[in-house]
């Protein structure tokens, strides 16, 4: 086997084993395991206040599931608690972006909200650009780029080092500073994805008013609904100014509101 | 000679309290004899006073009966009452009967009236029933006056049990309590609380712990009610208690009792499970009875309380089977399903357990459903359906629990058994059920067990079913954001330009001078052209002599050949330096073009003229050419 051979075998074995994530065999997975299907047997047996409950406890064990948010929105719909089920079924999607089942659950869902927002069609930039790049593995964009690189400056190295392979060295060279680019490329799409994600935010009140400022006395320019997704821009005394994705923006409280990511997962 | 009954007449009755009333009356004519003696006039007439009590409660009645014995067939005397000032009349009825013999050939009549009058006193203390009087036959007869001893308001002894039984009576079929062994006006003597009367009532006062005892709670009135406020019921601490009946209206029923018409309320009805075994008791219950009709007649209250109920629970008979469950007391009935009977693998099952019956649903536990190797069960849940037939409590216990086979082939659910007391029997029974074969099908594509796909079977509305395999994401700070990723990124290609530059520098440290002049000649001449260049831009724009203009191109081209060609054109005359550079195989043309370039460079220097800038341009383009030829001779030689 050759050195660049060895090398590129050693770069992929490092990429492998960071991007894939965590494996979770131990007692405590077998655990969490099997209170998943104590509350999926509660769901599917009718009791709604104990799935919900049983979910909710895995949450608060820290574990991040796209499975175990769809079953819990999903149960949360059952009781008719549409904001709570709706942002879970957001959180499913920002842990899986791919996940249909979520999707068509949370459409169906938003299709049973009496109040409709006007003008919903009219996605902004930010929220266009999320659904676009929100598909982009980050973590695996970020280790590509990573791995591409230093295999770029390696063989760059041993070019210069070593003018005799500098001619054989030179294909593999430019393809990994091309991969490193095309990752590069990745990885900022998934930051600005990520970002956006953090300033989204779920109504979880049955409604809530959404002021002209962050005062509790100003003006209201109109009313939030449980279930609408927003974007957080700004937080002042307990409000924040939140962007519809209609683009109305308003003052609202912010305990009427739940991030779609928790400060756990960031 | 017997005696041969003539006609009788009897007062009309109203309810078997009514019934009962008279036939204690009759007896209670003889009974007076003891009391006092009989005053008798001539004729044959006999007339006496008795009472049923001499010591009652002040919110008791005391019954006064007048009997007048007369020997007359049509002639049944004039009753006169008195003012009866210490009480008042509440009740009032007449019995009469007539009967004849035969005596010495003659008939003889026999005429017995019986008056009997309920009595309300108006306060506690001793009291005096005046005499009654008859005008009989132009005579008049008295009774003797009775003393009754009034005690405060539920301080009376008990009342004496009639030793005869009562006649059959017609409201049986109303009365909840029939058959149940309890009277619930058992010691309400008329009007027994003026007006109103609280009655509370239980059917069974020693049942078993467990089992159904009804509580009631009666309002008896003799006068009208408005309506009922702040019913305060018994807090039944030591029972489970379920509502049976809680009418929203008075509604109510005309009674007789104890000779009195009065309408009865129903006003609460409960089931009452007793928890625990020993005496315990049922506390009063209290309401404020409203009477008078609206505005044209004046509005009144009063409150009333019933008595305390005492109820000795009986314990549940020895002889338990084992594992009995002390909450399972009542008439069930114990049945089991699944469905669907066959399946695919890793399909769930609904498996349905019922309990149906009477008696406390709450209290009542089911049997638990084995492990069964083969078959994933989830947890029960269960739902209750609780009902009320003639007054007694019983419903519907379903446990419902989720099985999904997890192999192929026939899977049993065992028959499950569940104990009971059943107090009506006063036995022990074992309820079985039966077992339920499941046939188990391969699956099309599940995998089975815990890795089985969701399937959509148990779903509802449009959503998508439920995972029923949870995958855990990795969450955390992202990996552009950790603290090594940007060194990661910058470090390498620093790492590269610094050792790149550290070996040009350890190059550039070992290599020799001269060679490295050689190496440089070319790019210093082109460097020193681009000088003259410069000057001749400047030279156009302030007009300035054009001296340093030739004299950078001869130096740039002098340096070239010392430094490149090894030859130093100053020290050499124009013949030297074309033998010198033909012998480094330069061509004719490239030295003409030289040493001529040589020579205008020396001619504008030394005698400067007009040259036009035009002329220093072909100059400046003549020197490239020339360097480019000589350089490019020397890469070939």
């Amino acid at each position: 086997m050759t050195r660049a051979a060895s090398l590129a075998a050693l770069c992929a074995l490092a990429f492998a084993s960071l991007a894939a994530p965590g494996a979770h065999a131990g007692p405590d997975a077998q655990l969490s395991n099997r209170l998943f299907d104590d509350a999926n047997g509660a769901f599917l047996g009718g009791d709604l206040p104990r799935a919900t409950a049983a979910y909710q406890a895995l949450l608060e064990e820290g574990i991040a599931s796209a499975e175990l948010e769809t079953n819990l929105a999903t149960a949360l719909v059952r009781s008719n608690k549409r904001g709570a089920a709706a942002l879970h079924y957001e959180r499913a999607l920002f842990l899986e972006p791919g996940d249909d089942d979520a999707r068509a659950d949370l459409t169906e869902l938003r299709r049973g909200n009496v109040d409709r927002l006007e003008g919903e069609a009219e996605e902004s930039g930010v929220d266009a650009l999320y659904r676009l790049v929100a598909f982009v593995p980050g973590r695996v964009a970020a280790l590509g780029l990573v791995v591409c690189w230093l295999l770029a400056c390696a063989l760059f190295m041993l070019r210069a080092l070593s003018p005799g392979a500098a001619g054989r060295l030179r294909t593999a060279n430019w393809a990994a500073l091309i991969a490193a680019l095309v990752f590069g490329a990745m990885t900022a799409a998934a930051a600005a994805a990520h970002r956006v994600a953090l300033q989204r935010a779920v109504v979880t009140a049955e409604s809530a008013p959404a002021r002209e400022g962050p005062q509790s006395h100003a003006n209201i320019g109109f009313e939030l609904h449980e279930g609408t997704l927003v974007r957080i821009e700004d937080e002042q005394n307990g409000f924040a100014r939140v962007r519809l994705q209609n683009g109305l923006i308003g003052w609202a409280p912010l305990s009427a509101l739940e991030r779609v990511v928790p400060p756990r997962w960031n | 000679m017997s005696a041969v009954d003539g006609e009788r007449t009897i007062p009309k009755v109203y309810g078997r309290a009514g019934v009962r009333s008279r036939a204690a009356a009759l007896g209670a004519a003889w009974l007076a004899l003891l009391a006092a003696g009989p005053s008798r006039a001539d004729g044959g007439a006999e007339f006496t006073a008795s009472v049923d009590r001499n010591e009652i409660g002040l919110d008791e009645t005391v019954r006064l009966d007048l009997t007048l014995t007369v020997s007359s067939k049509n002639d049944s005397g004039d009753l006169q009452l008195p003012s009866f000032r210490e009480f008042d009349v509440v009740g009032r009825s007449t019995s009469e009967q007539v009967s004849f013999a035969i005596s010495s050939g003659a008939p003889t009549f026999k005429r017995t009236t019986v008056t009997s009058l309920t009595l309300q006193p108006h306060r506690a203390g001793t009291l005096t029933i005046e005499p009654a009087h008859v005008n009989y036959r132009g005579g008049s007869l008295s009774a003797q006056p009775i003393t009754v001893r009034v005690l405060p308001a539920g301080q009376a002894p008990p009342p004496r049990r009639q030793a005869q039984q009562p006649p059959p009576d017609p409201f049986d079929a109303l009365d909840p309590f029939a058959g149940h062994g309890l009277d619930p006006f058992a010691g309400v003597h008329g009007n027994s609380a003026r007006d109103y009367t609280l009655k509370a009532a239980v059917d069974n006062d020693h049942p078993f712990v467990g089992q159904q005892v009804t509580y009631s709670l009666w309002l008896l009135a003799r006068g009208s009610v408005s309506s009922i406020d702040k019913l305060e019921l018994p807090k039944m601490d030591g029972f489970w208690t379920e509502e049976v009946e809680a009418p929203q209206q008075l509604v109510g029923e005309a009674r007789v009792i104890d000779g009195v018409p009065m309408q009865v309320y129903l006003l609460r009805k409960r089931a009452l499970f007793p928890l625990r075994a020993g005496n315990t008791t049922v506390e009063p219950a209290e309401v404020e009875v409203i009477s008078g009709m609206g505005m044209l007649f004046q509005r009144s209250s009063s409150k009333r309380s019933s008595a305390a109920i005492p109820l000795e629970v009986q314990p549940l008979p020895a002889g338990a089977p084992a594992g009995f469950d002390p909450g399972n007391v009542g008439q069930w009935s114990l049945t089991a399903s699944a469905d669907p009977l066959s399946v695919a693998d890793g399909q769930p099952v609904t498996f349905h357990l019922v309990a149906s019956g009477r008696g406390n649903l709450r209290d009542l536990q089911l049997p638990k459903l084995p492990a069964i190797p083969g078959l994933r069960a989830y947890d029960a849940t269960s739902t209750d359906k609780t009902n009320l037939e003639q007054g007694r409590a019983g419903g519907v216990r379903t446990l419902e629990q989720l099985l999904v086979p997890e192999r192929t082939g026939d899977l049993e659910i065992p028959a499950l058994v569940m104990d009971v007391f059943d107090p009506a029997a006063k036995e022990y029974r074992t309820l079985r059920t039966q077992p339920i074969h499941l046939a188990v099908k391969p699956g099309t594509g599940a995998l089975g067990g815990s890795q089985q796909q969701a399937q959509n079977l148990l779903t509802a509305s449009g959503q998508r079913p439920i995972r029923l395999k949870m995958t855990r994401a990795s969450v955390g700070t992202p990996l552009w954001d950790a603290s090594w990723f940007w060194p990661a990124l910058l470090v390498p290609p620093g790492l590269v330009a610094l050792l790149l530059g550290a070996r040009r520098a350890s190059q550039a440290l070992s290599s020799d001078p001269g060679e490295q002049r050689v190496k440089l000649a070319a790019s210093a001449a082109r460097r020193r052209l681009r000088g003259a260049e410069k000057l001749l831009e400047k030279q156009k724009s302030d007009g300035s002599a054009g001296i340093e203009f030739y004299a950078e191109v001869s130096r740039a081209l002098s340096d070239y050949l010392a430094d490149k060609q090894g030859i130093s054109a100053a020290g050499l005359t124009r013949e030297e330096l074309r033998r010198a550079l033909a012998e480094r195989g330069h061509s004719q043309v490239t030295i003409d073009k030289l040493t001529s370039l040589f020579d205008a460079c020396d001619q504008a220097r030394f005698s400067p003229g007009a040259e036009s800038a035009a002329a220093q341009e072909a100059v400046l383009q003549r020197a490239d050419a020339v360097l480019a030829a000589l350089d490019g001779a020397r890469e070939t030689a």
